[in-house]
């Protein structure tokens, strides 16, 4: 077992992935650019919801799809209609598997009237109301669903911000957050140019993708953190070696979860576009196997490239940067021997947590158990290492 | 070897999970009733088993949101309407800030439809009166819209008997009752829309022209000559003798509903083209302010109406009854108690024809003035008002019982707060709904079986920890779903299916950041035994970061949204906190356990020792982690 799929297998994939993160900021750019000259061009495709207008479902068992069809026009033609607008068929369709519904779409109707198609349906199939479905949205209905997500995106980017930056930094945040915008540019951007129909449920679906997009990078950041905690105290690697080699490490877990995650979702769109058609589970189905693939591709290829050359400004990991590269060139040179003792800075540049944890948390050979679980920020700690010396 | 800390006693946490399975099911079985099979079924949406539903958004003129005490009495008065139309078990919830959801599972009824219609009761004088003239420069002479609005006694066949409904015929008992002046047929005659209502869009919310504007524009729209004439009328033109009148102000008649709107009262009783069909389709609330006088129709006529007196929260009762002495059916009304001083003096007032006057043409048979019933945009009933009522009223006229009861409903019921429109409806039909659940359960079969076959492949014998736990995070979710079902009436619609589908994927992540950790351990040259107690350390910090990710989603989703993807959020964190629990409490005591068995780091059962395979004889990758060279 070698090659590409066993060095993923393990871990040691050793991709230079940050190393050419010009490479995926200019694709990203590249897609930006695409997807918003789509939404100018070509705009979007707008279900019904947004439009407003009435549906109506009929069993295939009443006939054939013209018949229905004519039918419901014919009925339209009687209802009544005091404000002479014109009241038609919009589109007309087969949809489900086995014996299916004809789904049966028509411009806004009043209560009344879609009441009078209804009955007159009733009359024309000789088939009971009961089994007619019909439903109805108004043009204001979709405004306030798209309106309420924009508030959830909103709220949401704000609650996830204070929790990354509280959870790890506000670097992290920035990298999360940017990475978050681009997946639902791009996204949005293969509706835009695919034509796919966006509804109320899509738009919610974008919502999740957020969650499932913060969910991968969160897991890659806290790789990137455990690795480059205490990294200015040794000079053998720089923030972005080190944050490349998180993402590496991660490669497999991220490729992983990305699969598990789009399998079930992938069933979803399957069932909810072959079997039924249309509704909530295509709609929620397509949008987010659109945008977890995304998603995982921006976690990797994106966020932390954005963190790395954020952390590139901070002068202290600038400063490290320096003196590793110094140090390698000295190395090189034959000037230091690659096993120096650790510098004197060292101990000094210790986080006090990573004192205080090798200090109490870390269990004690030979310790007698407590029933208490060592605090998880202090156990996931380098620091926690118990020593060598330990038997196993 | 003592256990290190945090993985030791397997066996408690195992215990832990069994008394909360066995809590959950003994209320599923103890806490329903019915058969065990009615206990076992946790409550279906009705996109699943077929029904109705119907949502009402408030609508206010500023767009704002109404407030919540608000929303909630409106929700209880659609609530009482919807048992007085004999829609029972419908279920009447407030959703959001601004919408009232009414639904019905298991049966379509389109009465559901009819429930937000109403909106404010409003009692005014009639002014004056005027035919609705608009027809005469229509070419098609099509039924006025007054709709099922109007309780309309008939007045086609019985006239007479219907137009002098005489004292003697409502024995209100204090001094006569109100008698309802019912309306003349339209009868085919001119009362036609010319309105193209393509343009009747109602001003959206938020975005609204402040009325002056929307006047400025229509004074653009009609020409400075049409405005004018307009303007300097005093009283509807008699198109008899002035026949150009229709001509110069033919513009009015191509006006939206809310141009006309922004009209004065006075105006838009004058100008004899502006007909009912504009007025009836002005938005919902547009004369609601009881401090300005308002325009309306019953029927043919339009009418200019005084400012209201009494309002819709004023009425106490109303009920269709029979009257006593064989005069049919009558509307019986009681006030509240300052509700019935407003109404004696409003009586008092239209009886003698005092204050504001009302014009000849608004006087009834009796030669008193008449006092409009107005319900949204428009007239439900004018009765003449036949005494000073002090007491218990009567509306009499040419009902049936069905009519009674409806005009009934609509006084009694009619006060809502606040005004709504239809936003959606829903009626799904039971075969629909039956086919939707088993494509949902087949989607969520098929998803769990994709992974499944996924955690086998790549993870072997592990698998088996995989498919357990999804198992048990199966059936706690389902425990959960009648549990919550019973409590909080939580019901499970297809949105909510696909929210346990996609957390399908979360719940299988946290294993995939677990397995990995234990693989990144085991690569270091750690022992199963302690590898695994100090993967679970690392991997749980990770998985309890991502799932709070999850967590804030859901609860944000949850809170902010609207519609059918609020069971959507629901279901998706539901079954983000049930998996952390499994997680806690089954996956890792029971690694624990496995780690002890000697099959574990055999590549062939576990899938983990596989990386080991190439790098036992080497030295293990020690310059690749930092981690290593601190030690």
């Amino acid at each position: 077992m070698s090659g590409l799929a066993t060095r993923l297998y393990k871990g040691q994939a050793d991709l230079n992935i940050i190393g050419r993160r010009k490479i995926w900021f200019t694709v990203a750019a590249v897609a930006v650019v695409i997807a918003l000259s789509s939404f100018l061009w070509r705009g979007f495709t707008l279900g019904i919801d947004f439009a407003g207008g009435n549906e109506f479902q009929v069993p295939a068992s009443v006939g054939t799809l013209q018949h229905a069809e004519d039918t419901v026009a014919k009925a339209l033609d009687e209802a009544p209609n005091p404000d002479g607008e014109e009241l038609g068929v919009a589109s007309a369709q087969q949809v489900g598997g086995g014996d299916g519904t004809y789904l049966i779409r028509t411009s806004e109707l009043t209560p009344e009237q879609a009441a009078a198609v209804k009955a007159d349906l009733v009359e024309a199939f000789g088939i009971p109301a009961d089994e007619i479905s019909n439903s109805a949205v108004s043009g204001s209905w979709g405004r306030q669903v798209t309106d309420r997500a924009l508030l959830g995106l909103i709220i949401f980017i704000a609650v996830v911000m204070l929790y990354l930056v509280v959870r790890f930094e506000w670097r992290m945040a920035v990298a999360a957050v940017s990475s978050l915008f681009l997946d639902l540019i791009i996204t949005a951007g293969v509706y835009s140019l695919v034509g796919f129909e966006i509804t109320p449920s899509t738009v919610i679906g974008f919502l999740t993708i957020l969650g499932f997009a913060l969910y991968d990078v969160v897991v890659v950041f806290d790789k990137v953190q455990e690795n480059t905690r205490g990294i200015t105290a040794s000079s053998t690697q720089t923030y972005t070696e080190a944050a490349n080699l998180a993402v590496n490490q991660t490669l497999m877990r991220s490729i992983n979860t990305g699969l598990v995650a789009l399998l079930p979702v992938g069933g979803l769109l399957f069932i909810g576009a072959f079997l039924l058609g249309a509704g909530t589970l295509r709609d929620l189905g397509l949008v987010l196997f659109v945008g977890m693939g995304i998603a995982v591709y921006s976690s990797i290829f994106f966020a932390t490239p954005v963190l790395a050359t954020l952390k590139g400004y901070e002068p202290k990991y600038q400063a490290h940067s320096q003196r590793v590269l110094a140090r390698r060139a000295a190395i090189a040179r034959g000037d230091v021997t690659p096993k120096a003792p650790r510098s004197p800075k060292q101990p000094a540049e210790r986080s006090e947590a990573e004192v205080a944890a090798l200090a109490g948390a870390a269990p004690k050979v030979g310790a007698r158990p407590t029933a208490k679980r060592p605090a998880a920020n202090r156990s996931g700690r380098p620091g926690n290492r118990p020593s060598r010396g330990k038997r196993h | 070897m003592a256990p290190p800390q945090g993985q030791m006693r397997p066996g408690r946490q195992l215990a832990v999970l069994g008394l909360i399975f066995v809590i959950l099911y003994l209320i599923v079985f103890l806490g329903g009733d019915g058969s065990l099979k009615n206990r076992l079924e946790p409550k279906l949406g009705l996109d699943l088993i077929g029904g109705s539903r119907v949502t009402y958004t408030a609508t206010t003129t500023g767009g704002q949101a109404p407030q919540a005490d608000q929303l909630e009495e409106a929700r209880q008065i659609i609530e009482s309407r919807a048992n007085a139309y004999g829609v029972s078990e419908a279920e009447v919830v407030t959703e959001g800030d601004r919408n009232i959801v009414v639904s019905l599972a298991g049966k379509s009824d389109d009465a559901l439809a009819n429930l937000g219609q109403a909106a404010e009761l409003r009692f005014r004088k009639v002014l004056k009166v005027t035919a609705d003239s608009s027809g005469a420069v229509a070419a098609t002479p099509t039924p006025s819209a007054s709709g099922s609005a109007t309780p309309t006694p008939s007045a086609t066949a019985s006239g007479s008997a219907a137009v002098s409904p005489s004292a003697s015929a409502s024995p209100g008992g204090q001094g006569g009752g109100v008698a309802a002046t019912p309306t003349p047929t339209p009868s085919g005659s001119a009362s036609a829309s010319p309105s193209p209502s393509a343009s009747a869009t109602p001003v959206a919310p938020g975005t609204t022209l402040t009325r002056e504007q929307i006047r400025a524009e229509v004074q653009k729209k009609v020409g400075a000559a049409a405005w004018a004439a307009a303007s300097a009328l005093q009283a509807p033109p008699d198109l008899s003798t002035d026949p150009t009148a229709l001509t110069t102000l033919e513009a009015f008649g191509k006006l939206s509903p809310a141009e006309v709107d922004s009209l004065d009262p006075a105006m838009q009783f004058n100008v004899p083209t502006i007909g009912c069909a504009q007025l009836n389709l002005r938005q919902p609330g547009s004369i609601r302010d009881i401090s300005k006088q308002a325009v309306a129709c019953e029927g043919p006529e339009k009418m200019l109406l005084d400012v209201a007196k009494v309002e819709g929260t004023d009425v106490s009762d109303a009920s269709g009854v029979l009257d006593q002495q064989g005069g049919g059916w009558v509307v019986s009304l009681d006030f509240t108690g300052s509700g019935q001083e407003k109404w004696t003096a409003l009586t008092r007032e239209a009886f003698n024809n005092e204050g504001g006057a009302c014009d000849a043409s608004a006087l009834g048979d009796q030669g008193k003035c008449r006092v409009a019933v107005v319900l949204d945009n428009e007239i439900i009933s004018s009765p003449e008002i036949q005494g000073v009522l002090t007491g218990d009223s009567q509306i009499t006229g040419n009902f049936t019982s069905k009519t009674a009861n409806e005009l009934a409903s609509k006084l009694r019921y009619g006060a809502l707060p606040l005004t709504f429109t239809q936003s959606a409806v829903e009626n799904v039909s039971a075969t629909l709904g039956t086919e939707y659940l088993q494509a949902g359960l087949l989607a969520a079969g098929i998803g769990m079986l994709l992974v499944i076959v996924y955690a086998f492949f790549y993870y072997r014998l592990l698998g088996t920890v995989i498919f357990l736990s999804l198992i048990l995070s199966g059936l706690l979710v389902f425990g959960a779903l009648i549990v919550l079902g019973r409590q909080i009436g939580y019901t499970l619609n297809l949105a909510g299916i696909s929210g346990f589908i996609v957390s399908l994927g979360v719940a299988a992540d946290s294993f995939v950041i677990y397995f990995e950790r234990l693989k990144d351990e085991i690569r270091e040259g750690r022992s199963a035994r302690s590898a695994v107690p100090r993967a679970w350390v690392r991997a749980r910090r990770t998985i309890i970061s991502a799932n709070a990710i999850t967590i804030m989603a859901a609860v944000v989703l949850y809170i902010v949204s609207v519609g059918t993807v609020k069971g959507f959020a629901f279901a998706l964190g539901l079954a983000t906190i049930l998996d952390l629990v499994v997680v806690f409490l089954f996956r890792h005591p029971i690694m624990t356990m496995f780690a002890r068995t000697r099959a574990f780091l055999s590549p062939r059962v576990s899938g983990l020792g596989r990386v080991l395979e190439k790098d036992t004889d080497t030295e293990p990758a020690k310059p690749r982690t930092p981690r290593v060279k601190e030690a």
